[in-house]
C-alpha cells in the first residue's frame, strides 16, 4: 500500500514525437483529496486526465495506482470512471440501462443492480428517472446521470473533465456545491479539470496549475491565490497587479518608483517580478499615501468598484468598496504581507546558435547580423571575412556553434514578417503595469520574451527584430 | 414578396406536369390495367391469379429467397469494411472508401460482363451456379449502397461513447456488442433497405449471368412480351405494395432508435 492512490512519475506525452503536449509531469495524489488541474485551454489538463483513465497512454513516465505501475493496462482493467466533458451518455439506452451499464459488466444480481441504481440516483437527486430516455433529460439532469453512472461503480478515483462547462452559470454554481457534497459523502478521491479558476478556487482541496504542459504551481487553493509561484500562476488566479521590480536593500523592493518593504529576502540588485492583488491595495489621501496617482476609470460590480488608477507611467487596478470619481488625486498604501516578490524564470532570451559562412548567426529558425568579433577579445573581421585574433591567428568561423543571448528589452516585434531575423506566434501575454510581457514561440517551439508598450492579440504572428550590436555571442563551451 | 411566392408557385409547375404525367397517371393505368380483363371489364381473376398460380408464388418465393441472401452477403461484408474504415485513424481513408464506391462509376453493363468472364473462367459454365451467381452478381453491384449509410453513422457515433463503455469496464468487444452495433442499427436498415428493394426486382444482372429461373422482374417481362399486360400489372401492383409494407416497417423501426439519429444515405 502506498501513501498516495495516484502517483505521476516523469510523465510526458507526445502525438507526434516532436512536441510535448505534456512534459514531465511529476504529481502525488492523496487518497480522499479533490484534486483540480488547472490551466488555459490547450495546456494538456485534460491529456494528463486521459492518461489516468487509460484512454491515452504516456510516452513516458510511469503512472502508479496504489503504488502498482498501471500505464500499460486498458480503461476497462482500471478502477477508475470518468464524467465525460459531453457527458457521453448512451443514447439508446434509459438512464437505469446507462447507470447499470458497468454493473451489469460486473455480472451483479439483478436485484442488488436495482437497488444501487435507485440509491444512486437519489445521490444525484434525480429519484424515479429510472425509466426516461436520455434524449429528454436537460443538460444539467445529463450531468448528474454521468455522475451516477460514474460512482455507482464506487470507482477508487473518480476523474472528472470539465463537467460544467456546457452549463450555464446558475446551474454551475449549484452543482459545483454539490459535487462538493458528493465528494464529501462518498470519501472517493476526485481529480478534476478545468480551466475556470473560480470553480477551482470554490471546490478543491488541492489546485495544480499547469501551463503549456508543465506544472506551474501545486497547492492547496489559499496557496494559489496568495503565494502564486510566477507571474504566470498569478495573472490566471484572479486579477492580479504585476510589476516589474529591483531588490534594493534587505527586505526591500523597489517598483512603481517606490521602495516598499517586504517579507521576501532575495539578493540586493536582483530583478524580480512584483504581484500585488487589486483588494490589496488601501487607498487614502495623496498625503498619506507610499504612491500618488490619478483615479483613471471607475467600473461599478456588484461588489465593489474596479478603479484604475494612473501612477506615472503605470496602471493600478484596484477594488474597494468606496466609490472614488475619476480623475481624483488618492495615495495609496501597500503592507508588506501583500507584496509577492518572485523571481522571473526568464531574465533573458538564450539559445543555441551556428555562425553562417556570411558571419551571421543562426538561432532560433532564424539568421541575424551580429558582431562575431566580440567572440574573441581585441579580434577583427579581414576583408574576406575571416577572423583576425589579437594574436594575428586566421580563423573560418562558419559552422561554429555559440550561445546566444538576447536581452528581453532589446526585443521588439514587428508585423512586417521580412523585417526580423525570425518569426512565430504569441502564445501568452501578461500585461505588467506599464507594459505587456509576450512569449513568442517559433515554428520548432523556441521561445522569444519580449516586453512592448503595445497591445498585440494572442496568436498574432510576429517578426522579432533584435539589433545587431545587442546579440551577444559566446564561444559554447568546449567548442572551438 | 408577394411577387416572389407568387413567382415561386410557377417554379413548381413543370415538376407537377412532371409528376401527372410519369408518376399519378401510370400508376392509374397500372392500376386500371391490373384490375380489368382483356375484354376492358372489371375483374379480380388476376388477382386471385397471383395468390393460386405456383408459377407465380414460386417466384415470389425464389426472388425473396435471392434478395434474401444477397443483402445478408452485402451486410456481411459491408458492416466490417465500413466499422474498420470509420474507426481507424488513416489519414486516407476517404480514398479507401472511394476505392469501394468507385465501380459504381464504370458502366454497368462492362463491369457485369467482366464479372461474368471471370465467372466462366472458374465455373467453366455458368448454368451450373445460377443463384450463386446472381448472388455474387448483385452483391459486387449494391456493396456500395450497404457501405456507406453504414459508414455514415459509425462516422457519425460520438468517439466517446466507446471510451465511456470501456471506462465502465466494457472490453473492446463488449463495447462494439453493447455501444457501437446498437447505435449502428439505423445504418443497416437503410443499408438493407436500398439492398434489398433492387435486390427483389432485378432483373439485368440476372439475365446477363445466364440465370434462367423466373424471377419476378423477368416473370412481368415474360407477360408483358406476351402482350398479356392485366397479368403483368397485377404483379407489378402485388410488388409495389410489399415493397410499401417493407419500407413502411422499416421506417417504423427506424425512428424507434433515437429520436436524433437521422440515417445519413449517399
Amino acid at each position: 500500500m502506498s501513501e498516495y492512490i495516484i502517483e505521476l512519475k516523469d510523465i510526458v506525452k507526445s502525438y507526434d514525437g516532436e512536441t510535448n503536449v505534456v512534459e514531465n509531469i511529476n504529481l502525488q495524489i492523496k487518497k480522499g483529496e479533490f484534486v483540480t488541474f488547472l490551466g488555459p485551454s490547450g495546456c494538456g489538463k485534460t491529456t494528463t486526465l486521459r492518461m489516468i483513465a487509460g484512454f491515452e497512454t504516456p510516452s513516458c513516465g510511469q503512472i502508479l495506482l496504489d503504488g502498482k505501475d498501471i500505464s500499460a493496462l486498458p480503461p476497462n482493467k482500471r478502477p477508475i470512471n470518468t464524467v465525460f466533458q459531453r457527458y457521453a451518455l448512451f443514447p439508446h439506452l434509459n438512464v437505469e440501462d446507462n447507470i447499470a451499464f458497468g454493473l451489469k459488466l460486473n455480472k451483479l444480481p439483478k436485484d442488488e443492480i436495482k437497488k444501487k441504481v435507485s440509491h444512486v440516483l437519489e445521490v444525484v437527486d434525480l429519484e424515479g428517472f429510472e425509466k426516461r430516455k436520455i434524449s429528454t433529460l436537460s443538460g444539467g439532469q445529463q450531468q448528474r446521470i454521468a455522475i451516477a453512472r460514474a460512482i455507482v461503480n464506487e470507482p477508487e478515483v473518480l476523474l472528472l473533465d470539465e463537467p460544467l462547462g456546457a452549463l450555464d452559470l446558475k446551474m454551475r454554481k449549484e452543482m459545483q456545491l454539490e459535487l462538493k457534497n458528493m465528494h464529501e459523502q462518498l470519501g472517493i478521491t476526485f481529480i478534476y479539470v478545468t480551466h475556470d479558476q473560480e470553480e477551482a478556487l470554490t471546490m478543491s482541496d488541492k489546485i495544480v496549475v499547469i501551463a503549456d504542459g508543465v506544472i506551474q504551481q501545486v497547492g492547496t487553493p489559499e496557496d494559489i491565490y496568495n503565494e502564486p509561484s510566477n507571474a504566470f500562476v498569478a495573472d490566471f488566479i484572479g486579477e492580479s497587479n504585476i510589476y516589474n521590480g529591483k531588490m534594493t536593500g534587505n527586505k526591500k523592493v523597489t517598483f512603481l518608483g517606490h521602495e516598499f518593504d517586504c517579507l521576501d529576502d532575495y539578493t540586493l540588485g536582483k530583478k524580480v517580478d512584483v504581484v500585488v492583488r487589486p483588494e490589496d491595495i488601501i487607498i487614502t489621501t495623496p498625503d498619506e499615501g507610499q504612491i500618488k496617482g490619478v483615479v483613471e476609470s471607475v467600473i461599478f460590480k456588484g461588489m465593489h468598484y474596479e478603479i484604475i488608477v494612473d501612477h506615472e507611467e503605470s496602471e493600478i487596478v484596484i477594488q474597494t468598496t468606496k466609490f472614488y470619481p475619476k480623475g481624483q488625486k488618492i495615495g495609496m498604501n501597500i503592507g508588506p504581507d501583500e507584496i509577492h516578490v518572485m523571481i522571473p524564470e526568464v531574465a533573458s532570451n538564450v539559445f543555441e546558435g551556428v555562425i553562417t559562412k556570411n558571419n551571421t548567426v543562426e538561432f532560433a529558425d532564424g539568421e541575424y547580423e551580429c558582431d562575431v568579433t566580440m567572440l574573441y577579445p581585441g579580434s577583427h573581421l579581414d576583408d574576406k571575412g575571416y577572423l583576425i585574433t589579437q594574436e594575428n591567428e586566421k580563423i573560418d568561423l562558419t559552422d561554429v556553434e555559440v550561445k546566444v543571448e538576447v536581452e528581453i528589452r532589446d526585443v521588439t516585434m514587428s508585423d512586417d514578417e521580412d523585417e526580423g531575423g525570425t518569426c512565430g506566434n504569441i502564445i501568452d501575454l501578461i500585461y505588467i503595469g506599464d507594459h505587456y510581457r509576450y512569449t513568442v514561440r517559433t515554428k520548432n517551439e523556441e521561445d522569444f520574451v519580449v516586453d512592448d508598450k503595445d497591445l498585440w492579440n494572442e496568436n498574432d504572428y510576429v517578426s522579432l527584430v533584435i539589433p545587431k550590436e545587442k546579440i551577444k555571442l559566446t564561444l559554447k563551451e568546449g567548442g572551438e | 414578396m408577394k411577387h416572389n411566392s407568387f413567382f415561386r408557385r410557377y417554379l413548381g409547375i413543370p415538376y407537377i406536369i412532371y409528376l401527372v404525367l410519369f408518376v399519378v397517371m401510370p400508376l392509374f393505368v397500372l392500376i386500371y390495367y391490373a384490375f380489368t380483363g382483356r375484354d376492358g371489364s372489371f375483374t379480380v381473376k388476376n388477382f386471385i391469379g397471383f395468390f393460386t398460380q405456383s408459377n407465380t408464388l414460386g417466384t415470389l418465393f425464389y426472388s425473396v429467397v435471392l434478395a434474401f441472401t444477397t443483402t445478408v452477403v452485402c451486410l456481411l461484408v459491408a458492416y466490417p469494411v465500413a466499422y474498420i474504415l470509420a474507426t481507424s485513424s488513416l489519414k486516407k481513408k476517404s480514398v479507401i472508401l472511394m476505392a469501394f464506391v468507385m465501380p459504381m462509376w464504370i458502366n454497368f453493363t462492362l463491369r457485369i460482363t467482366a464479372l461474368k468472364e471471370i465467372l466462366t473462367l472458374i465455373e467453366h459454365n455458368l448454368a451450373f451456379h445460377p443463384f450463386i451467381n446472381s448472388v455474387i452478381g448483385m452483391t459486387y453491384d449494391f456493396l456500395p449502397f450497404m457501405i456507406m449509410p453504414i459508414y455514415n453513422v459509425i462516422m457519425g457515433i460520438d468517439k466517446s461513447l466507446t471510451e465511456a463503455a470501456g471506462d465502465l469496464g466494457a472490453s473492446t468487444l463488449q463495447s462494439f456488442t453493447k455501444v457501437v452495433l446498437p447505435l449502428s442499427v439505423p445504418g443497416i436498415i437503410s443499408g438493407v433497405t436500398m439492398v434489398f428493394l433492387p435486390s427483389m426486382t432485378n432483373y439485368v444482372v440476372l439475365d446477363m449471368l445466364y440465370n434462367s429461373t423466373y424471377i419476378m422482374g423477368s416473370l412481368i417481362g415474360s407477360y408483358f412480351s406476351a402482350y398479356d399486360w392485366h397479368n403483368g400489372s397485377m404483379i407489378s401492383i402485388v410488388l409495389l405494395v410489399i415493397i410499401l409494407l417493407m419500407t413502411a416497417l422499416t421506417g417504423k423501426k427506424d425512428g424507434k432508435g433515437d429520436g436524433k439519429k437521422k440515417e445519413a444515405y449517399v
